[in-house]
């Protein structure tokens, strides 16, 4: 009917290639997402200490984080640092822009998900003969993930799907960058965009589904 | 929704009422306007001028072509990596676009006779120590995604198994990368490495050497089936050669000396 | 530091770059939103099994790279159909449903969010199905929905960057463009993610001032 004859054979034959991209951007994504839980934690303190510096610093990131393009984030932490000296390779100008994202959103939910946990609480831990910092470990942290459990589960698919904006720094060792390395050697750009798709589909229901099954162990009443 | 079932619809009747064919060189000639893909981020075939319009060799070889037909012509600007897509997605009637004619590529799209010719050179930062091309093997080397040179680059890398390759989006972004050091070497068309050297836009790189790949001969593009397309534009590539516009050109754009020769010897086209 | 080659010309070119991205952002969340709350309704008054298919078919939009949406669509619509549609209608249009698949969750938790209750009470009173949902459970849900549509509107706009890639040149494409030919990287990505920001900043803080009022009373 229409004049455009699918080659599916010759895109299957780079399938191997394909799914070593995926375990790339996994690891990108896994990374980023531990490190940006850490920071966002960190910022969280940084804005609940009361220290001007260190909350401007950390209402600062959280700003530029949540209305700038994830795209201009990646660019920067490439192209941007090495003007002033500093040299990322791909990977780790991906991780690092994905990274300063994850932060900064996971820091500003968390923000909210202390809004309902009652002052009190830490306060008693207090009483109890805890420190500031063992009350904010032991009583309002556990409470804060739960929480924000589901947000950081799609933080965890936008991470996923941030990763193929790798390209514009010359990666090409995650998914989105061997499909478009393959595409270039053939250009049969919709099979292999389409096996991509399915690629990154599955990555994702495997993620809600992990996040499904951790939260009915970890938040059992 | 329903004008998407309405076109789904005509096109479906159109395919069933079958051939009522008019080639894409009517398809042109007819509406007036030839719409072609350059890319502009490859001085000196493309580029911007100081108020951001298109020029260069390429620019100029779409304008000759469009005055040839008799139709108006309009540059489309694509990334290397974009090129072809847009081509097949009926964005653009041809690819005046440097595209290496490589038998994979042939595969998908039509080539015309070679139209230009390039080497490649080796162009590196200052910073690094490097005489031949063969210094290239253990460093960290980069060129624009979907080039001849990228893939001849990648190759080598993983043939040596040492040293990383980098595809940038475009060639901008690999000199940018070049001149901040964040890249050892590119290989890229000597007239590429020498207008970006001089320009001065990139401090601290210069060129070391030609790379050892087969002139990389480039062609206009068009779909596959278009025989009638792609005849005519062979006969528009072997007249500007034929009238000295390619050697004018070629004068105009990267300078003076004998133009690229586009013939092989001991083999017929 | 401020000795540039920037032109008045390079900022006419900025500007029409920043006018593509707020035009393909309007259109994309307007239709996307009147996509999005027929959709949710839909969602809403199916439940959750007549509606699967629909929402499997939202879901894809969610679970997918945004860039490999519109490669797949430009290269679909193009290659396979021949549509000859161009890049700026395509990206609208993959944008448009991208918005939708979001804002179709929005709504269904805004409709969500209003007691059933009160929806019963208001059918008792006489109101029709489209007298409850136009003055009982609009202005409800919509204080509930309205700011997480804000991000989402916002969303679209960081995510408008990506339309780059089926030629259309919007704000940081025409960045890149400047770049390449005056190599001043820092300067003009300074000057795209400002743009960015200025615009983004305030109307992200007006939705949390929304937000934080309206979920106060």
């Amino acid at each position: 009917m229409f004049n455009y004859r699918f080659q599916w054979k010759q895109a299957y034959a780079k399938l191997p290639e394909m799914l070593d991209g995926a375990i790339t951007t996994m690891q990108v994504a896994i990374l980023s997402m531990v490190i940006g839980i850490l920071l966002a934690i960190l910022l969280t303190l940084f804005r609940r200490s009361g220290n001007r510096i260190l909350g401007g610093f950390a209402t600062t990131w959280v700003e530029i984080a949540r209305n700038t393009p994830a795209l201009f984030q990646i660019y920067m932490a490439h192209f941007g640092l090495a003007g002033l000296g500093l040299h990322l390779s791909p990977y780790q100008s991906l991780l690092l822009g994905i990274t300063f994202n994850n932060a900064g959103y996971l820091a500003e939910n968390f923000r909210g998900a202390l809004k309902a946990i009652p002052d009190t609480q830490p306060r008693a831990g207090r009483s109890l003969g805890m420190s500031d910092l063992q009350a904010f470990r032991f009583i309002v942290l556990p409470q804060m993930i739960r929480i924000s459990f589901p947000t950081i589960t799609n933080q965890m698919v936008w991470a996923v799907l941030m990763t193929s904006l790798g390209v514009t720094v010359g990666m090409n060792s995650d998914l989105y960058g061997v499909t478009q390395d393959l595409n270039a050697l053939t250009f049969r750009t919709f099979e292999l965009f389409a096996m991509a798709a399915v690629i990154f589909y599955v990555i994702v229901k495997i993620i809600q589904a992990g996040a499904w099954l951790i939260s009915r162990r970890l938040f059992r009443y | 929704m329903k004008t998407k079932a309405l076109t789904i619809a005509a096109v479906a009747a159109v395919a069933i009422t079958g051939p009522a064919f008019a080639d894409k060189l009517d398809d042109i000639i007819g509406s007036g306007k030839l719409r072609c893909a350059v890319v502009l981020d490859f001085p000196p075939m493309g580029s911007r001028d100081a108020s951001n319009n298109p020029q260069g060799f390429d620019v100029d070889y779409c304008n000759d072509l469009a005055k040839a037909l008799g139709v108006e012509a309009e540059i489309v600007e694509t990334t290397f990596p974009e090129r072809i897509p847009a081509l097949v997605s009926g964005q653009v009637d041809v690819g005046v676009a440097s595209t290496s004619d490589t038998l994979e590529r042939a595969k998908t799209v039509g080539f015309t006779i070679p139209y230009y010719a390039f080497e490649n050179a080796v162009t590196a930062n200052d910073k690094v120590e490097m005489a031949t091309w063969e210094d290239l093997k253990g460093k960290t080397v980069g060129a624009t995604a979907g080039t001849y040179e990228a893939i001849w680059l990648e190759g080598k890398v993983k043939e040596w198994g040492e040293g990383e390759f980098r595809p940038y989006q475009n060639q901008a972004d690999v000199f940018l990368a070049l001149s901040q050091g964040q890249l050892d070497a590119t290989v890229s068309t000597v007239e590429v490495a020498e207008a970006n050297v001089a320009s001065g836009n990139f401090p601290g790189i210069k060129v070391v050497d030609k790379a050892p790949m087969v002139p990389d001969y480039v062609a206009l593009i068009a779909l596959r089936e278009e025989q009638g397309l792609i005849n005519y534009m062979n006969l528009f590539i072997n007249q500007q050669v034929r009238t000295g516009r390619y050697a004018e050109l070629y004068k105009k754009w990267v300078g003076e000396g004998e133009p690229a020769d586009l013939t092989i010897k001991g083999v017929y086209r | 530091m401020f000795d540039t080659a920037l032109t008045l010309n390079d900022f006419i070119f900025l500007a029409k770059g920043a006018g593509m991205t707020i035009f393909v952002t309007v259109i994309s969340v307007a239709l996307g939103t009147v996509l999005g709350i027929v959709f949710g309704v839909i969602r809403y008054q199916l439940g959750p099994v007549w509606s699967a298919p629909l929402m499997f078919v939202l879901d894809i939009f969610r679970s997918i790279p945004l860039l490999i949406q519109l490669v797949l669509a430009y290269a679909f619509l193009g290659t396979v159909l021949r549509l000859g549609l161009s890049g700026l209608s395509v990206a609208c249009m993959v944008l448009t449903l991208y918005t939708s698949a979001y804002c179709a969750e929005i709504v269904r938790g805004g409709i969500e969010a209003v007691p059933l209750t009160l929806r019963r009470a208001a059918r008792s009173l006489g109101m029709s199905w489209g007298q409850d949902m136009r003055h009982i459970v609009m202005p409800l849900a919509t204080r509930v929905a309205l700011p997480s549509w804000i991000g989402l509107a916002l969303g679209v706009m960081k995510d408008s960057a990506l339309v780059y890639v089926v030629q259309v040149t919007e704000l940081l494409k025409s960045t890149q463009i400047l770049i390449t030919r005056l190599q001043e990287p820092l300067l003009l990505l300074t000057i795209c993610g400002a743009f960015y920001f200025l615009i983004s900043f305030p109307v992200a803080r007006f939705g949390g001032y929304l937000e934080r009022r309206w979920s106060n009373d």
